[in-house]
């Protein structure tokens, strides 16, 4: 039986054209039309409206994550600090975050098309107890009681534990 | 017990059952998706994937999403930064039409605050959902009818190489840029500029409008007016004219 270790989870979900669910649509059509607004702020797009272009010849144009991101905060503050997506084998969305991190994979100027954006969201720490299948058995930190609650939560594409902290046990010091 | 039957046995009294024996087929995803491994990546998934029965999200369905304004969308930009209240108020006329209002015009500003920094936007890397403050003194409002929009916010600070300024980007209403500027402030004795003195840097070391490498060419087209005092704050005002 492996050692209890605590962890952190992070889910990266991609939103593009193929996106159905309305709370992603939302997503792409405000940060779509933030990103055409801000990137305005850099003249040399009309030459490159390309955005891997336009940064591969301005390497400023870099920071567009960060002048785009408040466009989407209202739709993150929508989730109520739950990830969405993730569901434990009940079916349920069970994983807590409270950090997030904005970015544009990829855009252009004239086609909406290409716009296409990810949201990383790093859970609050969780235990990991052990893998059973593909499955990571959890439970949320800081329970107290003997008999904890947990989840099972299948390993699937764009989930990664993210950081990893071992649980040591104290030394005994006698005398 | 076989997984695929212990699974369907499930079946019985479940409200979406279509949706659940779609994702119990082999290749099943419930949204169309498909993860290629050349990097590229499309869409997302309700359910998770791998070849085998998947969970189905089954919770009660939550409220739907709202449309949220972009959080850029405010008024008062302040953002609990210290500082002499200030109200900006901008006029956008329209020189290729007699000067006249332009109504639902896009006005974006920013400026640094007392101590001549600027707000991140919202940091480098990750950010909290507890979002205070990451884009202080960052604000857009749309021009009513009459050409203007009004921000209460703080007089600037400044910083080494500049006099004090404002930048503005002013949109029209489908997104398009039709200026990007800055507003200058009027320097000399009994001005704003004056009476603020440079908070707590004083101006030592400050560049006046005429050592400015964006204003030194003259400011008669950014310059402001501004009224006020700082017990009872200031009143920037100015008109601007674009190419709508």
């Amino acid at each position: 039986m492996m050692k209890k270790s605590t962890i952190k989870l992070c889910y990266r979900k991609i939103i593009d054209s193929s996106s159905t669910k309305p709370w992603d649509k939302f997503v792409l059509e405000d940060s779509y039309a933030e990103f055409r607004l801000q990137v305005q702020n850099f003249t040399q797009v009309k030459q490159y409206p390309s955005l891997a272009e336009l940064v591969h010849e301005v390497p400023e144009a870099k920071k567009i994550n960060q002048m785009v991101g408040p466009a989407i905060t209202g739709y993150i503050q929508q989730l109520n600090e739950v990830v969405p997506d993730i569901l434990n084998n009940l079916g349920r969305r069970f994983i807590k975050f409270k950090t997030y991190q904005f970015e544009i994979i990829n855009s252009h100027f004239d086609h909406k098309e290409k716009h296409q954006v990810a949201i990383s969201f790093f859970s609050e720490p969780m235990i990991w107890y052990g893998t059973i299948d593909n499955y990571l058995l959890l439970s949320s930190a800081g329970q107290e009681t003997e008999e904890v609650l947990t989840h099972l939560l299948q390993l699937q594409p764009y989930l990664s534990i993210y950081s990893l902290t071992q649980c040591h046990e104290l030394d005994t010091i006698s005398g | 017990m076989e997984r695929k039957n212990f699974l369907k046995s499930l079946l019985v009294g479940t409200v979406s059952s279509s949706v659940l024996l779609q994702a119990c087929k082999k290749d099943a995803d419930v949204t169309a998706t498909s993860t290629s491994t050349s990097g590229t990546t499309t869409g997302t998934t309700t359910g998770s994937t791998s070849g085998t029965c998947s969970v189905i999200e089954t919770e009660t369905e939550g409220p739907y999403p709202t449309k949220a304004p972009a959080s850029y969308v405010r008024s008062d930009i302040t953002d609990g930064r210290s500082g002499y209240k200030m109200t900006v108020s901008i006029a956008i006329t329209n020189y290729n039409d007699s000067c006249n209002a332009v109504a639902n015009a896009l006005v974006d500003i920013w400026h640094c605050d007392a101590e001549g920094n600027y707000s991140e936007y919202g940091g480098s890397g990750s950010q909290s959902t507890n979002y205070q403050s990451v884009h202080f003194l960052r604000g857009r409002q749309t021009t009513n009818s009459a050409g203007v929009v009004t921000f209460t916010s703080i007089f600037p600070g400044w910083y080494t190489g500049r006099a004090t300024h404002i930048h503005v980007h002013i949109y029209n209403a489908s997104g398009t840029s039709l200026k990007v500027t800055q507003i200058a402030f009027p320097e000399g004795t009994g001005t704003a500029l004056a009476a603020v003195g440079g908070y707590s840097k004083g101006f030592s070391g400050y560049t006046y409008n005429a050592s400015d490498n964006v204003f030194s060419d003259g400011t008669s087209l950014e310059m402001a007016t501004v009224t006020g005092n700082t017990t009872d704050g200031f009143a920037l005002s100015i008109v601007m004219a674009v190419p709508a």
